[in-house]
C-alpha cells in the first residue's frame, strides 16, 4: 500500500435545473492507493454508482459535474479533453458493471469485444493478440479459451459472462479498477467465485480497486477501507476492522441492523416454534415442463423439465421458504401450485381439494385463497390504474366486499394495515418508492382474503433497510391473520429470518427440508453445505 | 331548407363526437393528461396543430349538408346544378358562383385562349375575351389590375390583422380570467414567451392564417385567385372543397382500420397457440396482395351494386359520396395490417408482465385483462400510429385518383386535380395553377399533419419520455 493512486475532491454531481436540482453527490472526497480495496456501501438513489461515472466522466447527458476534482496519479481527469481522456478509460481506469448480459454486445464474439480493448490501448493485432486473448481468459478462469473465444455471449452463463467482463476491464492492465455492483446479478456461489478472482487478480497487479456494492457482507469480503454514502453524502469512512467492529454513525449502525439474520431474529423474540401446526398445503410429486418445439410444424420433441418431482408441505400460520440459485425451479414451483403455469403431474392439495385437477371455472374459485407478491414493484401494477383501482381489482374479480362503499372502505383499511394511508388509493403506482409499492402490492394480495401467499422473492429488489421494513410487516401480518408464506428466495440472511421451514432446491429437485433450525445449522446434503459455505458473512473473511 | 345527412357526414361527426369523448376521458386521468399537456408545450407542434385545426373547420362547414328551397331563384348556376349544397358552399358562394367559360391564369381579365369576339361594331376578331366573373369590375384591365390588387391585398391584410387582434383578445381574456390576473400583465406574458404554453407561435399562426384569410376575402369575389379549369370553375373553390375529401380519406379510414388492429393484434398476441396462427396467416396474406388491386376490385364491385340499385343513388353527389364511402372503407381494410402487426408485438411482451400474472392469479378473466390491462397500456403506439398514418392516406388518395379507382370524378379532390393535370401540363401553353393550388394545400395538410405527429410521438413514446 503505497502511494496515493486516485483522490476525489469534493466531488458534486448534479442533474437537473439550477433553481430544482437533485444533488446525486454533494460533497464526496476520498481517496484510493495502489494495492488497496476501497468499498463504497450505499442504497439505491446514495449516489455510489453516479460518483463512479463521475470519475471515467461517462455521465449521462442529463448530469452534470458542478464543482470538485478527480485526480489519477496527480493527473486532474476533469481537465482532459476527451481525447485524452479515451486513452485513460481502460488503460489506466478499468470498469466492470453490474448487469453482464447488458453489458456484452450479443452480436460480436467475446474474443472481438476483448480484442476491442486491446487493439486500442496495446496495439496488439493478428496472431499476438489472441494469445494475448487466450492468455487473459485463462486468466480470469474461463476453460477451453482458444475455443471458447469465438463463441458469442449468449453461450456463457451468467457467472461466466462477469469473468468476460472482467478480462475486458484488465485487459489493458489498468492501475484502478472500478466495479459497479459486479456480482448483485450473479448467484452466491458464482458470487464467491467472482470476489476471490478479483481479490487474486488484485494482489498479482497492485491495482487499486473501487469496489461499490448494497451489500455489507460482500463489502467485509474483499474491503480494506469503508466509505458509506447516503443521500450523494459520505457519512462515515474507516477501515474494515473499525467499521464493522465499531460503527460510528447513526446511518451505518441502522445499516448493520437492518441485515437480516437468525441472531437478529432471535433478539427480537421470534424463534420459530416447535410445535407442529395444520397443514395447510401439501404438494407431492409436482411436475412442470417446458415443451422443446422444433421443426416446421413446432412438434414437441422433447421437454426441459424445470419441476421435477417435488413434494413440500406447508403449515398454518408458518413459512416455508424455498432456497435455491438461480434456474433451480423455485419460481416456477411456487407459480406452478397456483396453477399460473400448466402442471405436468402431482397433486397439490389444499384444504382437502386437489388443486391439480380441478377445471378452469373450479380453479377460479379457488384463487380467493392462494395469491402471490412479485419481486419486481415496478412491473407488479398496471402503471395506468390507479392504487385504488389495483386493489379492488381482486376483490370484484373474487366477489369479496358486498357493494362499492364496502369495498372503498376495505380499500382503506389494507393501506392503513401495510402502513400506507387510506389517501393513498388515489396516486398512481409511479408516484410511490420501491419499498411502499411493494406494500401495495402486498395489500393487494391480502384484499381477497388468501390463506396462502407465495412470495416470490419480494424482497431482491428493495434496498437493505426497506426490506427489514418489509419482512417486519409480512410477519406482523402472519401473526395477526394467521397467513401461510410460501417464501421463494436466494437470501440465507432472509431465511434465518422468517421462516419456519426451509426446503433447499436444485435443478427441479429438492435436495433438503426440514425446520429452519436444522438445515441451516445442521445442513445434511453437499449441496446444502456448498451453499451455506459460498454465503458471505461478517467476521468470516474467506 | 332541408338538411341532408349523408353518409360520409354521419361518420365523420361520429369521429369528431369520439375525439370529443376521449378529450373528455383524458382530462380526468393523468397518465393520458401528461403527455398530451407536453405536446401543448412544443411551438412547432402547436403551430401545426393550429393549421391542422382550420382545415377540420373548413371540413366540418362542408359537411353540414343541406336542400335550398326548392323554389327559391337564383339556385345552383353554372353547366349542372347541385342539389345538395353544404355550409361551406353559403360562404364561398361568390367562389362557387363565378364560373367562366373555360381556363383562365390567376388574377386574369382575361380567357387563356384567344377566341372569335364580337367587337362593338359588329365585326369579330381574335382576341383575347374578357371574364364574365375574373376582373369583371376593372374598366381597363392592362393598367387598373396591378393597382386594383394592391389596393385589396392592403385591405385584405388589414383585415387580417383585425381577425387575429380579436382573437388575440379573446384568447388573451381567457387566459386572463383563469388565471385570475390582469389583463395587460397576461397579454405582456403572451407576448414575451412566458409560460409552458407557446402562444408567440400560435397566435403568430393565428395571424397568418387570418391574413390569408382577409387577402382571399378582399381578393376572391372579384378575381380568380387560381384560376379557372377547363370548364370555368374557380379552382381555388375545388382546391377548398377538397380539404373534405381528403380529411375524410385521412380519418374514416383510420376509423375503420383501427378496429380490426387493434381486436386482431391484442388477441393474436395474448392468446397465442392456434389464435395467433391464425390471425397470422390472415394478415400476412392480406399485406401480401397488392393493395391497388383490392382497391380496384371493390370500386368495380361497387359500380356494379350502384347500377344495380340505380335509384336510390340517382344525384350525383349521393353516387360520390357511396364511393368515397367505400374507398375509405377498402383503404381501412387494407392497412391494418402494419398496426396488427405492432400490437400484436406488444401484446406478446405485456402478456409475461408481472401484474398480468397478479390480475391471473385473481381470476380476472381474459376479457377483462384485455381490455383494463393490455388496451390502455398500447393505447400511445396506437395514438402514434394514427397521427403518423394519416398523412400517408391522403398521399394515398392522390395517387389512387390518379390511376382511376379513387374518388368519383365529380367529387372535388386534389388527387382529381393532380390527375386533370396530366393533360393540363401537356398543353400549349402550359396551364399550371389547378396543380399549383392542389400541391399547395395538400402540401400545407401533410407538412402539418407530420410535424403534429411529430410531437405527439415525442410526447407519448414512453422511451423518449424516461430521457427526459
Amino acid at each position: 500500500m503505497s502511494e496515493t493512486l486516485l483522490e476525489v475532491d469534493d466531488l458534486a454531481v448534479q442533474f437537473g435545473r439550477d433553481d430544482a436540482p437533485v444533488r446525486a453527490v454533494d460533497g464526496l472526497s476520498f481517496t484510493v492507493a495502489a494495492g488497496e480495496t476501497v468499498v463504497l456501501v450505499g442504497e439505491s438513489g446514495s449516489g455510489k454508482s453516479m460518483a463512479a461515472m463521475a470519475i471515467t466522466r461517462l455521465l449521462p447527458s442529463t448530469a452534470r459535474i458542478t464543482r470538485g476534482a478527480v485526480r489519477l496519479d496527480g493527473e486532474d481527469l476533469f481537465k482532459l479533453p476527451e481525447y485524452r481522456m479515451r486513452d485513460v478509460r481502460g488503460a489506466a481506469v478499468g470498469m466492470i458493471f453490474q448487469e453482464p448480459q447488458s453489458s456484452l454486445n450479443p452480436v460480436m464474439t467475446i474474443g472481438a469485444q476483448i480484442g476491442e480493448t486491446l487493439a486500442r490501448h496495446r496495439g496488439l493485432r493478428g496472431a499476438a493478440l489472441r494469445a494475448r486473448i487466450v492468455e487473459l481468459l485463462d486468466a480470469v478462469g474461463i476453460g477451453e479459451a482458444a475455443s471458447r473465444l469465438d463463441q458469442f455471449p449468449h453461450q456463457f452463463s451468467g457467472g461466466m459472462k462477469q469473468r468476460v467482463m472482467i478480462a475486458i476491464a484488465l485487459a489493458a492492465d489498468p492501475r484502478l479498477l472500478i466495479a459497479d455492483e459486479p456480482t448483485t446479478a450473479l448467484d452466491v456461489t458464482i458470487q464467491a467465485q467472482v470476489l476471490d478472482l478479483i481479490k487474486a487478480e488484485q494482489k498479482r497487479r497492485g491495482m487499486g480497486i473501487l469496489f461499490i456494492t448494497h451489500d455489507l457482507a460482500v463489502a467485509y469480503q474483499i474491503a480494506d477501507r469503508v466509505l458509506v454514502m447516503r443521500h450523494g453524502k459520505l457519512v462515515e469512512s474507516g477501515t474494515r476492522d473499525a467499521f464493522y467492529g465499531n460503527p460510528q454513525h447513526a446511518y451505518s449502525r441502522q445499516l448493520f441492523d437492518a441485515l437480516p439474520s437468525w441472531e437478529k431474529r432471535l433478539r427480537e423474540g421470534h424463534a420459530p416454534a416447535s410445535a407442529a401446526a395444520e397443514p395447510l398445503l401439501t404438494v407431492r410429486d409436482l411436475a412442470i415442463e417446458f415443451p422443446i418445439r422444433r421443426g416446421l410444424f413446432k412438434r414437441k420433441v422433447g421437454a426441459v423439465r424445470a419441476v421435477d418431482g417435488v413434494s413440500l408441505a406447508i403449515e398454518q400460520g408458518r413459512t416455508l421458504a424455498v432456497v435455491g440459485e438461480s434456474g433451480c425451479g423455485k419460481t416456477t414451483m411456487g407459480k406452478g401450485i397456483l396453477r399460473l403455469t400448466p402442471l405436468a403431474g402431482g397433486a397439490v392439495e389444499f384444504g382437502g381439494i386437489d388443486l391439480a385437477t380441478l377445471d378452469a371455472a373450479a380453479m377460479r374459485r379457488q384463487r380467493a385463497q392462494l395469491q402471490i407478491v412479485f419481486q419486481d414493484p415496478v412491473a407488479s401494477m398496471n402503471p395506468r390504474m390507479i392504487v385504488g383501482d389495483i386493489i379492488k381489482e381482486g376483490m370484484l374479480a373474487q366477489g369479496v366486499g358486498g357493494n362499492a362503499a364496502e369495498r372503498e372502505r376495505r380499500v382503506a383499511e389494507l393501506l392503513t394495515q401495510v402502513g400506507l394511508e387510506a389517501e393513498h388509493a388515489r396516486r398512481y403506482p409511479h408516484e410511490f418508492s420501491g419499498g411502499q409499492r411493494q406494500r401495495i402490492c402486498i395489500a393487494r394480495a391480502l384484499a381477497v382474503e388468501p390463506r396462502l401467499i407465495v412470495c416470490d422473492e419480494p424482497t431482491s429488489a428493495l434496498d437493505v433497510s426497506v426490506q427489514a421494513q418489509i419482512l417486519a410487516l409480512l410477519r406482523d401480518l402472519q401473526e395477526r391473520l394467521g397467513l401461510s408464506y410460501l417464501f421463494v428466495t436466494h437470501n440465507i440472511g432472509v431465511v434465518a429470518y422468517i421462516a419456519h421451514h426451509v426446503a433447499v432446491m436444485k435443478a427441479g429437485r429438492i435436495v433438503e427440508q426440514g425446520p429452519v433450525d436444522e438445515v441451516l445449522h445442521r445442513p445434511q446434503h453437499e449441496y446444502t453445505r456448498q451453499l451455506l459455505a459460498a454465503v458471505p458473512t461478517i467476521g468470516n473473511a474467506a | 331548407m332541408q338538411p341532408i345527412l349523408l353518409k360520409t357526414d354521419v361518420l365523420f361527426f361520429v369521429l369528431l363526437a369520439a375525439a370529443a369523448v376521449y378529450a373528455w376521458h383524458a382530462r380526468r386521468h393523468e397518465h393520458l393528461r401528461a403527455p398530451w399537456r407536453q405536446v401543448a408545450r412544443q411551438p412547432l407542434g402547436m403551430a401545426a396543430a393550429v393549421v391542422l385545426a382550420a382545415y377540420v373547420l373548413i371540413a366540418l362547414l362542408d359537411s353540414l349538408h343541406f336542400r335550398a328551397a326548392p323554389a327559391a331563384a337564383g339556385q345552383g348556376g353554372g353547366a349542372y346544378s347541385r342539389d345538395i349544397n353544404s355550409v361551406f358552399d353559403v360562404l364561398v358562394a361568390p367562389l362557387r358562383d363565378g364560373v367562366e367559360r373555360t381556363y383562365s391564369a390567376p388574377f386574369a381579365a382575361e380567357a387563356y385562349a384567344k377566341e372569335i369576339v364580337e367587337l362593338a361594331d359588329g365585326s369579330n376578331s381574335r382576341a383575347y375575351p374578357r371574364l364574365e366573373h375574373g376582373g369583371a369590375h376593372l374598366r381597363d384591365p392592362a393598367s387598373e389590375r396591378g393597382p386594383d390588387i394592391a389596393a385589396r391585398l392592403i385591405g385584405g391584410i388589414l383585415i387580417g390583422v383585425a381577425l387575429a387582434l380579436a382573437v388575440g383578445a379573446a384568447v388573451v381574456t381567457a387566459c386572463a380570467r383563469k388565471a385570475h390576473a390582469p389583463w395587460t400583465a397576461t397579454a405582456l406574458a403572451m407576448l414575451r414567451g412566458d409560460g409552458q404554453v407557446p402562444w408567440r407561435a400560435i397566435l403568430g399562426t393565428v395571424l397568418v392564417l387570418a391574413l390569408l384569410l382577409g387577402c382571399g376575402i378582399e381578393l376572391a369575389p372579384y378575381y380568380h385567385v387560381f384560376g379557372t379549369d377547363q370548364v370555368g370553375n374557380d379552382v381555388l373553390y375545388q382546391a377548398l372543397k377538397s380539404i373534405r375529401t381528403g380529411l375524410l380519406i385521412g380519418t374514416l379510414t383510420t376509423l375503420v382500420m383501427l378496429p380490426f388492429a387493434i381486436v386482431l393484434g391484442l388477441v393474436a398476441g395474448y392468446f397465442g397457440g392456434w389464435v395467433d396462427d391464425a390471425i397470422q396467416y390472415l394478415y400476412t396474406t392480406l399485406s401480401s396482395i397488392p393493395g391497388v388491386l383490392l382497391v380496384a376490385a371493390s370500386a368495380l364491385m361497387l359500380e356494379i351494386y350502384m347500377s344495380r340499385h340505380a335509384d336510390s343513388y340517382a344525384s350525383l353527389a349521393a353516387r360520390a359520396d357511396l364511393r368515397l364511402l367505400a374507398l375509405c372503407l377498402i383503404l381501412g381494410v387494407t392497412t391494418w395490417t402494419g398496426l396488427c402487426r405492432y400490437l400484436r408485438g406488444e401484446a406478446l411482451k405485456l402478456r409475461a408482465v408481472d401484474f398480468i400474472e397478479a390480475a391471473r392469479a385473481f381470476g380476472v378473466s381474459h376479457g377483462k385483462i384485455l381490455t383494463r390491462h393490455i388496451l390502455p397500456n398500447i393505447m400511445h403506439i396506437v395514438m402514434i400510429s394514427i397521427v403518423l398514418d394519416f398523412s400517408g392516406l391522403v398521399l394515398a388518395e392522390a395517387v389512387l385518383t390518379y390511376i382511376d379507382i379513387g374518388v368519383d370524378p365529380s367529387m372535388d379532390s386534389w388527387g382529381n386535380m393532380i390527375n386533370g393535370a396530366r393533360l393540363e401540363l401537356a398543353r400549349e401553353p402550359v396551364v399550371w395553377w389547378s396543380l399549383c393550388a392542389a400541391f399547395v394545400l395538400m402540401f400545407a395538410l401533410v407538412l402539418a399533419a407530420n410535424i403534429f405527429a411529430d410531437a405527439v410521438r415525442d410526447a407519448f413514446d414512453p422511451r423518449l419520455r424516461d430521457m427526459e
